[in-house]
């Protein structure tokens, strides 16, 4: 029984629960820095009204037809359409919406999703929308759920001018309001990445203020130019569709969701004598290299495939992301605090994005050693090898005190 | 510190200043003569310079997007208008009395359409003169008693309800008819009219209803289309109000003729509408021609000046030429087109502005002389049309309910074969298609473009806020002259007080005394000129007699009634250019210089110069061509030659003004004449 009193029995008997506590809070809820891309969401504003502006509908339901065929759920997609173009009086189809004269495609078929109609598309909600601070009574679905795992592509048409789009025709999101907004959803972790992209009369200006880290944005003319509709539908009567997006939708059209084009080559697909204006892109906030990023991961839902051997031995995999790889890589400068317990959305394997190839580069023992415990199966096993190493202490501790 | 203030205000004491504004205003004062010549100049000068600064036309409304849709009028629906134009031109249509068998076959075709088809009955209604109602619509709430079975007309209404609209607004298309004596223009207008009605019956782009009103013109286009829009704007709640013309057996007739014809039919008695009027268009096609390629004339001129939207007249402009490759007139003063002086002042304007841009090769405001010719030639009947304050077609009943409104009369070049019949209806019928549907995107009223401008030719205008300039130019001497005759005068005395703002009351009063219709216009003309040079005399004997004041005033009385002539005249001239400018402007061109001219004859005589003969010769012409009646035949003279100038012609030129509630006739009475009088006394005053 004295010996149990020992100082130096009882310390050691106190550095165990302290060493398995810490592992524990490493393990579970180490502080997040950077999450992995897990899933995506797509906000497509049409901002203007009136039977005129038919293009900039179309132009939404494009994207938003785009963006559903490469993956995106229709629950992760918020659809805002300031005006009902489909059931205009004036429409000589009545409820199908084109966005090309050959008619071969309804944008307005059966599975199209309207988040917010009419008047609900106003600048307030739009920014209730990518701030997530909704009235208690909104329902889920037309809010925008995305966390720090999120990849969001942003599309705005409509009338815009220097640093502003209009609304309805009454009122204007300002690019303060815009990267404003941006910021907060970045303080609150409602983005991972974020691709704005914008098809409006001098688009770029709307980025100018632009402050937070992970967003890309493209938007349609420079400061100073028009955005032009591509052609007029002389059956319709109106343009239906304007040249930023045909174009865009040009280049969407010869992928499918396998496909692995990157964003710069949409980018560079774009031609300023056919566009009549100059596609602007900046990029200066956006930390990954354009030609690494497919467009996948912001047109579509396309997550990283890990290959694991056993159906809930997650943690026995080798990491198979060929993309992720190359991602950690160029962000040398995270690469120790990289490591985090993640939920995918489609099962539940618990996943370590932290690559292996990395572990002989690092310097730090205590990270090696952190590295080590983190390695362990699982807490059972872990405890077992606790006590194991406990007996060995126990012993040379007794014989000590003898 | 307390004794420098002081010290500064004793320093400012002694000489006042005086604000800058009040320095110049007395400035100009005292050197008014030379502002009157420059300004007065200017003026004219800018008048003549409006065709070259006239501006392009441009579709200001986004909405309208014309010709944006490609036309769908086919030949089946040309064939269907030349089915309506074969009926109603064949003789056995043409055998009833009253002209009602074509009414039925109209109301047939319209009911085989589907369309919703009524009779609306009226009794052409006098015109009555309302003083101070210019825009606003006519008094409906009078209607006459004396109505009579024999005296009515019938127009037929058929209206297509949008398939997917809410009713709430309308574009009206009217064609003028007169069943009893109908050309084949009339015809091929109804058979246009048919064959865009046929295809809009078809058509799911519809967002307004359509209506069609052949309008029955036996009694006058005009008293036919605004029977129906008084009508139409309002509604009667109760039965008793109904007209009496009910009572007619003949009408009733007609009305239970169809009623059986067709059982369960879009057919009814009750006067039928839709919903507010977005625009309105009155087709006409022209019977003879003498031009080499279809042409297509706009009239535009409503009631005292006021003009449909810009925008209107520039999307049938566009369709009209660019997509229908129809000539499109608007009215011009023809005889200005061969006149030399016109075409010579043309050519000045081409060299300078040549000699400008050599100078500067960014100005580049010049236009041919040619152009220049025809753009005042369309500027001034835009002006004069504008001024008479009468409406020019049927369309002027619309504008008196805010409907923007113009007539399009189409002139074929004529040959009487099917191909180019055919060809016609396809043409015209196209435009008014494009027009329609045009007009049918628009959402609110129309409102982006100009309602105050003058045409100088289709697609060229002057807006308001250039044409503005010349009339200010023109007025703007007026109140410093004023101002300087008054200080000069009360210098030297201050007794004589003007009775001189009598005579003006007198001639109103004279001049609306008499009304008599029953002479002929020679006569009352003559009567109502001694008349009133009778009671003038009468009155100015015992009101203002120059010997109401001591004799040493009497030098410089005529300064002070001069003074008083010209701010009337200023204020009557502001006020005319709110209500209708183009009259302002042309009384200002008349009245102006007389007014700044205006001297005593004696005193002109007296001094014997050079430079007091030429006033003395100025100042008999300008108060001769100042008079009313002189200037109307000097014009008309001009333009049409003196040899068919009637002295009655004055007397039935001014009793349409008081038919059509033309503030130009208030203008005539209350601003022009007196002030014509004052003048006249000025230079005839004895001092």
């Amino acid at each position: 029984m004295e010996t149990f009193i020992n100082p130096k029995s009882l310390f050691h008997l106190l550095l165990l629960p302290c060493l398995l506590l810490y592992s524990s809070i490493a393990y579970n809820s180490s502080p997040v820095e950077a999450a992995m891309h897990t899933n995506n969401w797509a906000v497509l504003v049409c901002t203007s009204r009136f039977w005129f502006n038919y293009r900039h509908m179309a132009n939404t339901l494009s994207l938003y037809r785009t963006v559903k065929r490469l993956g995106i759920p229709d629950e992760r997609i918020i659809l805002m359409l300031a005006d009902d173009m489909a059931c205009n009086t004036r429409n000589k189809y009545p409820a199908q919406v084109f966005n090309n004269e050959n008619h071969r495609l309804n944008l307005y078929g059966d599975n199209v999703e309207v988040d917010y109609r009419g008047y609900e598309v106003t600048v307030e909600n739009f920014l209730r929308v990518l701030t997530g601070r909704h009235e208690t009574a909104v329902p889920r679905s037309k809010r925008l759920l995305s966390d720090e795992g999120s990849h969001i592509l942003l599309y705005m048409t409509g009338h815009g001018g220097d640093e502003f789009l209009k609304f309805q025709d009454s009122e204007e999101l300002q690019s303060h309001d815009l990267a404003d907004a941006v910021k907060q959803m970045k303080e609150k972790h409602r983005f991972k990445e974020l691709l704005i992209m914008v098809d409006t009369c001098q688009a770029a200006t709307l980025f100018n203020q632009l402050q937070s880290p992970g967003v890309l944005a493209i938007g349609s003319s420079m400061k100073g130019e028009n955005s032009y509709s591509h052609h007029l539908d002389s059956d319709v009567g109106v343009s239906v569709v304007d040249r930023f997006t045909y174009y865009t939708l040009a280049f969407f059209e010869r992928l499918n969701i396998y496909d692995n084009a990157s964003l710069s080559s949409l980018f560079s697909s774009y031609n300023p004598s056919l566009l009549m204006s100059t596609a602007y892109y900046r990029k200066d906030l956006y930390k990954r290299r354009l030609e690494e990023v497919p467009v996948t991961n912001f047109f579509g839902s396309v997550m990283e495939t890990i290959h694991t051997d056993a159906a809930y031995k997650a943690l026995s995999r080798r990491n198979s992301g060929r993309f992720e790889d190359e991602m950690s890589l160029d962000q040398s400068v995270h690469h120790i605090k990289r490591r985090m317990l993640i939920k995918v959305n489609d099962g539940d394997e618990i996943h370590d994005i932290n690559p292996e190839g990395e572990e002989g580069a690092s310097k730090c023992p205590w990270s090696t050693f952190r590295n080590k415990f983190q390695k362990a199966e699982n807490v059972d096993s872990l405890l077992n090898y606790g006590l194991v190493a406990m007996i060995p202490l126990l012993v040379i501790s007794t014989w000590l005190v003898q | 510190m307390a004794e420098t203030k002081e010290k500064s205000l004793s320093d400012e004491k002694p000489k006042p200043r005086v604000r800058p504004i009040v320095r110049l205003g007395i400035f100009l004062i005292s050197h008014s003569f030379l502002v009157s010549i420059v300004c007065c100049t200017a003026g004219v000068l800018a008048l003549f310079l409006l065709p070259v600064l006239a501006k392009n036309t441009y579709i200001s409304e986004n909405a309208l997007m014309p010709g944006s849709a490609s036309p769908m009028l086919s030949n089946q629906h040309v064939s269907d208008g030349n089915r309506l134009v074969k009926d109603l031109t064949n003789p056995n249509s043409k055998s009833s009395e009253t002209g009602i068998e074509s009414h039925k076959i109209i109301a047939q075709y319209m009911l085989d359409l589907g369309a919703e088809v009524s009779f609306h009955k009226f009794h052409p209604q006098m015109n009555q003169f309302h003083p101070l109602h210019f825009f606003s619509s006519p008094v409906s709430g009078k209607i006459q008693e004396n109505y009579s079975c024999s005296s009515y007309g019938i127009n037929t209404v058929g209206i297509i309800r949008a398939p997917r609209g809410d009713g709430k607004e309308a574009i009206v298309l009217v064609t003028p008819y007169n069943a009893l004596k109908s050309g084949f223009g009339e015809a091929l207008s109804l058979g246009i009219a048919y064959s865009v009605f046929s295809l809009l019956t078809q058509v799911t782009w519809l967002a307004k209803d359509i209506i069609w009103l052949v309008a029955d013109s036996q009694y006058g286009e005009y008293a036919a289309v605004a029977a129906w829009l008084r009508e139409y704007q309002t509604p009667k709640f109760s039965s008793l109000s109904t007209p009496n013309a009910e009572m007619c057996p003949d009408v009733n007739n007609l009305f239970e003729l169809k009623g059986h014809s067709i059982s369960g039919s879009k057919f009814s008695n009750s006067f039928r509408r839709a919903g507010t009027m977005a625009a309105a268009l009155v087709l006409k096609v022209r019977d003879q021609n003498e031009q080499f390629e279809d042409t297509i004339s706009i009239y535009a001129e409503a009631s005292n000046g006021q003009m449909p939207n810009l925008d209107l007249i520039n999307v049938v402009n566009y369709l009209a030429v660019h997509r229908q490759g129809l000539r499109v007139n608007v009215e011009k003063l023809w005889p200005l087109l061969n006149s030399s002086w016109l075409k010579s002042l043309g050519e000045i304007f081409e060299s300078l502005a040549k000699v400008a841009k050599s100078l500067y090769p960014k100005w580049k405001f010049g236009i041919p002389a040619t152009e220049y010719v025809e753009g005042t030639a369309t500027l001034a009947s835009s002006l004069y049309y504008q001024a008479l304050g009468v409406p020019t077609g049927p369309h002027g009943a619309f504008r008196d309910y805010q409907v923007d409104a113009i007539t399009l009369e189409i002139s074929p070049k004529f040959s009487l074969d099917k191909v180019w019949r055919n060809d016609i209806l396809l043409r015209g019928g196209r435009l008014i298609e494009g027009v329609i549907r045009s007009v049918n995107n628009l959402l609110e009223k129309f409102h982006q473009s100009f309602f105050l401008y003058l045409l100088t030719s289709p697609s060229k205008f002057v807006s308001v806020g250039v044409y503005m300039i010349a009339f200010a130019l023109l007025i703007a001497p007026l109140p410093m002259v004023a101002a300087s005759l008054y200080v000069d005068a009360n210098s030297s005395s201050n007794c004589s007080k003007g009775d001189s703002s009598t005579p003006s009351a007198i001639t109103d009063t004279d001049e609306h005394g008499i009304a008599i219709r029953s002479w002929s216009p020679t006569t009352s003309f003559m009567i109502w000129v001694l008349l009133s040079i009778l009671s003038l005399l009468t009155l100015n004997s015992v009101l203002a007699s120059p010997l109401a004041c001591a004799k040493a005033t009497q030098e410089k009385e005529w300064a002070l009634v001069k003074s008083v002539t010209i701010s009337s005249v200023f204020i009557g001239l502001g006020l005319m250019s709110v209500i209708n400018f183009a009259t302002a402007e042309i009384g200002a061109l008349l009245m102006v210089p007389m007014c700044l001219l205006a001297r005593p004859l004696k005193l002109d005589v007296r001094a014997g110069t050079l430079r007091s003969f030429c006033r003395l010769i100025c100042n008999l012409v300008l108060g001769h061509i100042a008079f009313p009646p002189a200037a109307f035949f000097l014009l008309k003279g001009m333009l049409d030659g003196f040899g068919n100038a009637n002295v009655g012609d004055f007397w039935m030129w001014v009793e349409s003004l008081w038919a059509w509630n033309s503030a130009t006739y208030l203008f005539i009475g209350m601003v022009q004449l007196p002030c014509w009088v004052l003048c006249v006394s000025i230079l005839f005053h004895t001092c």
